[in-house]
C-alpha cells in the first residue's frame, strides 16, 4: 500500500528535530491563543506569517498548522474553567463545560475535551492520508468551469453557515470579491481601482485585510465593553482529572458522532471548525433521550463539539492540499504561507512536494499528542494567564500586529491599510455584517475570476458551459439547492434557533 | 421593537440619515480636497485645492447634467473622470438621500448598512469605469469588477429595502475612545517606524494604544510597554532575521 509508505515517509520528515520543535512551538502558541480571549486564530496566523520567512517551508507550514488545531484545544480550557470561550469554536463548549466545572467536575470535563479532541485528531489525520490521493485524481477531471462552480459552492456554503441575514452574507461575499480585484489585472496587467497608489498596484494584501478586520476590529469592539471583562474564575483546585467509567460510556458515542460530523463539515468549502462545533452540539441535543440535561452540565455537550471542531480543523486541509482551494480564512492564510515559499497549492503539490504534504499530515498526529500533554497537566498555568488584564493585553496585541504587518513587505502603508480595515471591520460588526464571508470572497476572488475568464474563453463566450459540463452542473445545482433551502421560511427559523441557542 | 414608539422616533431621524447620505455622496470629492492641501507643502503630486474645488463643482453642477442630456440625445462623448464620478456615484446617492426623507426607516441598522455598501459598490463602478470591457467574448480588465460592482449595488439596495420593510435593530452605539486611540497608535507606528526605528515607535505606540481605555494604570503600562518593546526588538530583527531599523536615524549615524 502506498498509504503506509507515504505515512512512514511523513513521520520520518516530521520527526526531524527542527520539525518537532516547530510542531511544539505551533502547538504552544496555538494553545496560548486559544486560551486568551480577544485574539483569534486568523489574526495570529496572519501575525506569524512574516515570521515564517526565515524557516524552511515544511517547518513553517507545520508550525502554522499547529497553531490552528492547537487553538481548538486551548479554547476549550477557558470555556470550561472561566466561561469565556477563547475561540469562536468553543462557544458551545462553554454551555455545558462551565456548568460541569461549577459542579466541581472541571477535571473530567477538561479530560473528555482533550481525549475527544485527540481521538478526532487521529481520525482526521488518517482521513487526510486516505482521501488525499483519490481526491487529487478527481482534481485532474476539473477544468476551469468546474473550478469556478466549486468556488461558487464554497461561497454559498459560507453564506448558509454564516449567522444572520442571508442577503447580508452574500453581500459580504461580493464585497470580498470586489476587494480582491484591486491591483493589477492578471491577464492584461491593467491597474484596477488602485488610484495610482504604488502600494496598491500589487493588490490588497490578504494578511493586511485579515489582520484589520479580525485583529484590530475585534480589539476596538472589545474596548467598547470596557477593558475589564467579568471573569468568574473557578477558584477551587481542579482535583481528579480522570473521568469516571460512566462519563466515558456517556461520551463515547458523542465523540464518535462529533468526529464524523466535524470531518464532513471540515472538508466542505466554506465550513470549518466553528460551524462543526455548533452542529455537533445541536445534533447531540436532538438525539439525547433527555434533552433538558443540556445546559446543566451534560458531558456529551462537551465531548461532541470539542471532537467536531478538532476534526474539522484538520480535515479542512484536504481541499487545500488536493484542489488548491482554501475552504476558510485560516486555510487562505496557509496558501499565503505556501506562496511565500514558492509553492503553488493545487493537485500537483502532492506529487511534487511529498515531504511537505506527508510531513505536515504526520506532524498533525504528533502535534495532537503534544497537545494532550501540554493541556492536561499544565492546565493551571494556562488558567493563570487569564489573570493578565485586558488593559495590558490589548496594546501589546496592537503593537505586535503592527510590527508583524510592517515586516511582511517592509511597507508602512500596509500598517495604515490594516488600521483602515480595522475601522471597516468595526463598522461591519456594528451593522451586523459577518466578516468571515468577506474574507473568503477575497481569497477566492482571483481564482474565481481567472477560472471564469478561462472557462468562457474556452467555450467562446457561451455561458451555458457551466451547465453542460456534468460535474460543474452538479456543483451549481447543489449550491442553488442549498441557497433555496436556507431561504425557506421553515428551515430559516430552525437556523436562527440554532444560532441564538449557541450565543446564549 | 416597540412599534408605536419606534415609528415616531425613527421618522424624525430620517432627516439626519438623509443628511448623512448627502455627505457620503460627496465624500470622495471632500477627501480629494483634503488630500490636495498636501500639494501646498509640496507633498505628493496632483491638483491643488482650488483646482479640485473648481473641477468638482463644475462637474457636479454643470458637467454631469450636460453629459446626461448629451447621452439622452444620442451624443456619446467621452466624459471626464470628475463628471463620471458625479454621474456614477454622487447623483444616485443624492437621489437616495432625497428618497430617504420620505421613508419610514424601520431598521436603521439594515437601511444604513445597505446604502453604504451600495455607495462602496458605486464607487468601485466609477473606479473601474476607465478599464476595458468585453472584447468579443473575452473578458477585459474591467468586466469582472463591473459585474461584481453591479451585483453589490443590487444587494446593497436589497438590504436597505429590508430595513424599510421589516422591523429590526436601530443604529448601534459607537464609542470614540477605543477606535481613536487604537487608530492613532497604528498611524503613529506607520509614520515612525522608518525614521525612528522599532524601539521608539513600538514604545510610544504602546502608550498611545493604552489610552484607548480609561482603566489604564500608567506605571504598570510603562513597565509592560518597555518589556514588550525589548522583546520585539530582540525577536524580530535577531531571532527571526527580519531587517528593520532599531534606533532613530539621527542617533544611528
Amino acid at each position: 500500500m502506498d498509504l503506509f509508505a507515504n505515512l512512514a515517509h511523513g513521520f520520518v520528515v516530521a520527526f526531524s528535530p527542527i520539525n518537532l520543535l516547530m510542531c511544539l512551538i505551533g502547538a504552544l502558541v496555538g494553545t496560548l491563543v486559544g486560551v486568551l480571549p480577544g485574539i483569534g486564530t486568523i489574526a495570529t496566523v496572519a501575525m506569524l506569517l512574516p515570521i515564517t520567512f526565515g524557516l524552511p517551508p515544511v517547518g513553517a507550514l507545520i508550525m502554522l498548522a499547529g497553531i490552528y488545531y492547537g487553538a481548538q484545544y486551548g479554547g476549550s480550557t477557558t470555556s470550561i474553567l472561566v466561561n469565556i470561550p477563547g475561540e469562536a469554536t468553543s462557544v458551545v463548549t462553554a454551555i455545558d463545560g462551565h456548568q460541569m466545572a461549577k459542579q466541581g467536575r472541571a477535571g473530567p470535563a477538561l479530560a473528555i475535551a482533550a481525549i475527544g479532541s485527540f481521538f478526532a485528531g487521529c481520525v482526521a489525520t488518517v482521513l487526510i492520508a486516505v482521501l488525499g490521493a483519490p481526491l487529487t485524481k478527481l482534481a485532474l477531471a476539473f477544468g476551469p468551469a468546474e473550478y469556478f462552480s466549486l468556488m461558487v459552492l464554497g461561497l454559498i456554503f459560507a453564506v448558509v453557515l454564516a449567522k444572520g441575514s442571508v442577503l447580508k452574507a452574500i453581500a459580504m461575499n461580493v464585497f470580498g470579491l470586489l476587494l480582491s480585484m484591486v491591483g493589477s489585472d492578471i491577464e492584461t496587467g491593467a491597474s484596477r481601482m488602485a488610484f495610482n497608489i504604488p502600494e496598491l498596484a500589487d493588490g490588497l494584501g490578504f494578511a493586511t485585510v485579515a489582520m484589520g478586520v479580525f485583529g484590530f476590529a475585534e480589539i476596538i469592539r472589545n474596548l467598547d465593553a470596557g477593558a475589564e471583562m467579568n471573569r468568574d474564575l473557578v477558584q477551587q483546585k481542579i482535583t481528579g482529572l480522570m473521568p469516571t467509567r460512566k462519563d466515558l460510556i456517556d461520551s463515547t458515542p458523542a465523540v464518535l458522532r462529533g468526529t464524523v460530523l466535524g470531518s464532513i463539515l471540515g472538508i466542505l468549502p466554506g465550513g470549518g471548525a466553528v460551524i462543526a462545533s455548533f452542529a455537533a452540539y445541536t445534533l447531540e441535543k436532538k438525539l439525547a433521550k433527555n434533552p433538558s440535561r443540556f445546559g446543566r452540565g451534560a458531558i456529551e455537550g462537551v465531548a461532541a463539539p470539542e471532537s467536531a471542531n478538532n476534526a474539522a480543523a484538520q480535515t479542512s486541509f484536504i481541499p487545500l492540499l488536493t484542489l488548491g482551494i482554501p475552504p476558510n480564512a485560516v486555510m487562505a492564510l496557509m496558501v499565503g504561507a505556501m506562496t511565500i515559499h514558492g509553492i503553488v497549492p493545487g493537485p500537483q503539490v502532492m506529487q511534487k512536494q511529498p515531504d511537505l504534504v506527508w510531513g505536515m499530515i504526520a506532524s498533525m498526529w504528533i502535534g495532537n499528542l503534544m497537545l494532550i500533554i501540554i493541556n492536561l497537566p499544565l492546565v493551571g498555568i494556562w488558567v493563570r494567564l487569564l489573570r493578565v488584564p485586558y488593559r495590558l493585553m490589548f496594546p501589546s496585541i496592537v503593537i505586535f500586529c503592527a510590527i508583524g504587518i510592517y515586516s511582511v513587505n517592509n511597507a508602512p502603508v500596509d500598517v495604515i491599510l490594516a488600521g483602515v480595515f480595522g475601522l471597516v471591520g468595526y463598522w461591519l460588526i456594528k451593522h451586523d455584517f459577518e466578516p468571515a464571508p468577506l474574507l473568503l470572497g477575497m481569497v477566492l476572488g482571483p481564482l474565481m475570476e481567472e477560472n471564469l475568464r478561462r472557462a468562457l474563453l474556452i467555450s467562446r463566450g457561451d455561458w451555458s458551459v457551466f451547465l453542460t459540463r456534468p460535474l460543474s452542473a452538479a456543483l451549481l445545482v447543489i449550491a442553488t439547492f442549498l441557497l433555496v433551502l436556507t431561504l425557506l421560511p421553515m428551515l430559516r427559523a430552525k437556523r436562527d434557533e440554532v444560532f441564538t441557542e449557541s450565543e446564549n | 421593537m416597540a412599534d408605536a414608539m419606534g415609528h415616531s422616533a425613527t421618522a424624525t431621524r430620517s432627516t439626519s440619515v438623509a443628511m448623512g447620505f448627502c455627505v457620503l455622496a460627496v465624500a470622495p470629492q471632500i477627501f480629494e480636497l483634503i488630500w490636495s492641501f498636501g500639494t501646498i507643502f509640496g507633498w505628493g503630486a496632483g491638483r491643488g485645492p482650488l483646482q479640485v474645488v473648481a473641477a468638482h463643482a463644475a462637474a457636479l453642477v454643470a458637467g454631469a447634467p450636460i453629459a446626461l442630456l448629451g447621452a439622452a440625445g444620442g451624443d456619446a462623448k467621452k466624459a471626464s473622470s470628475d463628471v463620471l464620478l458625479a454621474l456614477i456615484y454622487s447623483y444616485p446617492l443624492l437621489a437616495v438621500a432625497i428618497l430617504t426623507l420620505f421613508m419610514t426607516i424601520r431598521s436603521a441598522q439594515d437601511y444604513v448598512g445597505g446604502i453604504v455598501l451600495m455607495a462602496l459598490a458605486l464607487f468601485a463602478l466609477w473606479a473601474s469605469s476607465d478599464l476595458q470591457g468585453m472584447r468579443g467574448f473575452s473578458f477585459g480588465a474591467g468586466t469582472a469588477p463591473r459585474m461584481f460592482g453591479g451585483l453589490l449595488v443590487a444587494l446593497g439596495a436589497g438590504i436597505a429595502l429590508t430595513g424599510l420593510l421589516s422591523d429590526g435593530p436601530a443604529m448601534a452605539h459607537y464609542s470614540w475612545r477605543g477606535p481613536l486611540f487604537v487608530m492613532a497608535s497604528i498611524v503613529f507606528f506607520a509614520l515612525a517606524i522608518r525614521p525612528l526605528g522599532v524601539v521608539v515607535a513600538a514604545f510610544v505606540s504602546f502608550l498611545i494604544a493604552a489610552m484607548g481605555t480609561h482603566e489604564t494604570r500608567w506605571i504598570e503600562t510603562i513597565i509592560v510597554g518597555a518589556c514588550l518593546t525589548l522583546g520585539c526588538a530582540l525577536l524580530f530583527p535577531y531571532v527571526l532575521g527580519l531587517p528593520m531599523p532599531m534606533f532613530p536615524r539621527f542617533l544611528a549615524q
